[in-house]
């Protein structure tokens, strides 16, 4: 499995697109989080200024203290899309490319090669949390600077928790469009199915029918809102009342979000493991 | 001494979901040490008993050793280099990081990339992007990639398909090359005069069986093997006196010369009587059938 990781390693490091989707993660934070809130709120345009919250108490959003709850916000929006990009490109490339057949003859089995690559995925996955945290608690201290205010920073502990909160709502998407990759051998059916299920699916559909019993219920279970009532858990100083409340508390999210993370990731390895590859 | 051998199947089959029956009740043996064709027109089978050999596809039925063990698992795979249908690589990576790649999956040394890239003359252009190679170019990453574990067991599938005259001559020294240091050749083709020149035996496959095996002569021999070619004039009264010297089944005419399926040690015997007769005999010669000759009788039989 350490061979197929080191192979898929080198294959990720060396794939433009890979750079280019870590890129639009990281310039999303920079840009539409913290350089535009900041410059509405400085800015005070005609349809802010009837606003019902003061501005010096919505810029305290981009403020060092409100690091942690920002940056998991981005990572069920945009964070969510860009990892299932992430994880179907990694296998739905393979059978695109054929690449599959080419590898399946080298030495390791079939559960090492699909082993390595999760692994190599969940590599990258920290590496791309490490980056949006740290590229956030730049820009957050970019703000306070040059706003002149006064902010402190989370607890360590709180970093902590929400780094692993952001592995891991990032772990599951990842393994998602892995799964989806995988499922559909086919890299245009594996994103686009992955986006309408995040976008149509559980954004939309989930805050038209939020008030319906039985949807409820359903909502309950997936892994959009599990992961907002991770997030729901860090402190804000500032939320807006707009803001929908959490269905689930965090205990029951975090769980949730792992038995995803494993049924994904174990589905994956059944239809990969057991799968023709080539043939009709 | 018992005979070893790279590949051995016992009834292999394979039906796909569709319904299909790609390759039917197969027996097949391949010798360590040759070089073995593995023929068949387009559809055959050919391909789908490649993939079952290297582990891609289940077999229906049926059980196959492959380099000392199952399809597919490592320890067979250790010992299997294959080259299945076109060559897959990563379009965005260099050959030779390709080969990178595969290393690793391969859990070979990076020291063996050079070597293979220089056997297959692509060391000028390993540096270059995978999409940019020819057709040529790219079967010979292929065949590199299926050389990086210096394997016992090399497969390759239509090795100069859609290579130029000069590609195929030069992928045909190649092969002759792999061979070298007691290694299986398993090559499938659909090109008679490929097989011809560079397999110790063959295998004859269609509608997913096996219909022949064996020497290119001794499929020559089974198939009716050797005639004799004649030309005499007047025509009409040359054919009564072959047709009265042998069984009218053994006398062809076509285009004027006539086809005499007979021992070629009759050929004396036979130029007496025809110039006794008082026949003008401008040709006489001894006419092998050929590969592909016997080859289209053999798949044609097939129901």
């Amino acid at each position: 499995m350490i061979a197929s990781l080191r192979a898929d390693g080198l294959k990720m490091r060396k794939r433009w697109a890979n750079w280019i989707m870590v890129a639009i993660l990281l310039a999303w934070l920079v840009l539409l989080v913290y350089a535009l809130l900041y410059l509405l709120v400085k800015t005070q345009p005609e349809s802010l200024r009837g606003s019902a919250v003061p501005a010096s108490v919505l810029k305290r959003q981009i403020f060092p203290e409100n690091l942690i709850p920002t940056v998991l916000s981005t990572a069920t929006s945009i964070g969510a899309a860009i990892m299932i990009i992430f994880g179907a490109l990694s296998t739905a490339s393979e059978y695109g490319w054929s690449t599959i057949q080419t590898i399946l003859i080298q030495k390791p089995g079939r559960v090492a090669v699909l082993g390595g690559k999760l692994l190599a995925l969940a590599v990258a996955t920290v590496l791309i949390s490490i980056a949006a945290m740290a590229i956030a608690t730049v820009s957050a201290y970019v703000v306070v600077t040059i706003d002149g205010s006064s902010s402190s920073w989370p607890a360590a502990t709180e970093i902590a928790k929400s780094f692993g909160a952001l592995v891991l709502q990032l772990g599951v998407w990842a393994a998602f469009g892995a799964f989806l990759g995988i499922a559909f051998r086919s890299t245009a059916a594996a994103i686009g199915g992955g986006l309408v299920y995040l976008f149509v699916g559980e954004t939309l559909l989930g805050g038209l029918f939020r008030g319906a019993t039985v949807i409820k219920e359903i909502l309950k279970f997936l892994p959009g809102i599990n992961a907002s009532a991770v997030n729901a858990a860090f402190h804000l100083t500032y939320r807006n009342p707009g803001t929908q409340a959490a269905l689930v508390d965090a205990t029951r999210g975090v769980i949730t979000l792992l038995v995803y993370l494993v049924v994904f990731t174990v589905l994956g390895l059944l239809i990969f493991r057991r799968r023709d590859v080539g043939g009709s | 001494m018992a005979q070893s051998y790279a590949v051995e199947t016992h009834g292999l089959t394979k039906r796909y979901a569709t319904g299909v029956l790609a390759v039917n009740n197969l027996e097949l043996r391949v010798r360590s040490g040759e070089v073995y064709g593995f023929l068949g027109p387009n559809g055959a089978g050919k391909t789908t008993t490649l993939r079952m050999l290297s582990g891609l596809l289940r077999p229906t039925a049926g059980t196959a050793t492959v380099a000392g063990g199952q399809p597919g698992s490592p320890a067979s795979l250790a010992q299997l280099g294959a080259m299945v249908e076109t060559p897959a690589f990563y379009p965005y990576l260099s050959g030779r990081d390709n080969l990178r790649v595969m290393a690793r999956y391969a859990g070979v040394p990076k020291s063996r990339i050079e070597p293979v890239l220089r056997q297959v003359d692509l060391t000028d252009r390993a540096r270059h992007k995978f999409r940019t190679y020819s057709t040529g170019m790219k079967q010979r990453l292929g065949v590199a990639s299926a050389l990086l574990k210096d394997p016992q067991l090399l497969i390759l599938d239509e090795p100069t398909s859609g290579l130029d005259p000069q590609g195929t001559v030069e992928m045909r020294e190649l092969i002759k090359d792999l061979r070298h240091g007691g290694r299986t050749v398993l090559l499938s083709s659909h090109l008679l005069n490929e097989v011809e020149l560079t397999c110790d035996r063959v295998g004859v496959i269609a509608r997913g069986s096996l219909v022949a095996e064996g020497t290119v002569e001794e499929l020559r021999a089974r198939s009716g093997g050797q005639a004799l070619l004649v030309r005499a004039s007047p025509i009409d009264q040359a054919r009564r006196l072959l047709e009265s010297l042998l069984k009218p089944d053994q006398v062809q005419l076509r285009d004027g010369v006539f086809t005499l399926t007979v021992d070629p040690s009759q050929a004396a015997a036979i130029n007496r009587r025809l110039v006794a007769d008082g026949l003008d005999v401008s040709e006489l010669r001894v006419s092998e059938q050929s590969l592909e000759e016997v080859f289209l009788e053999l798949t044609e039989k097939q129901p």
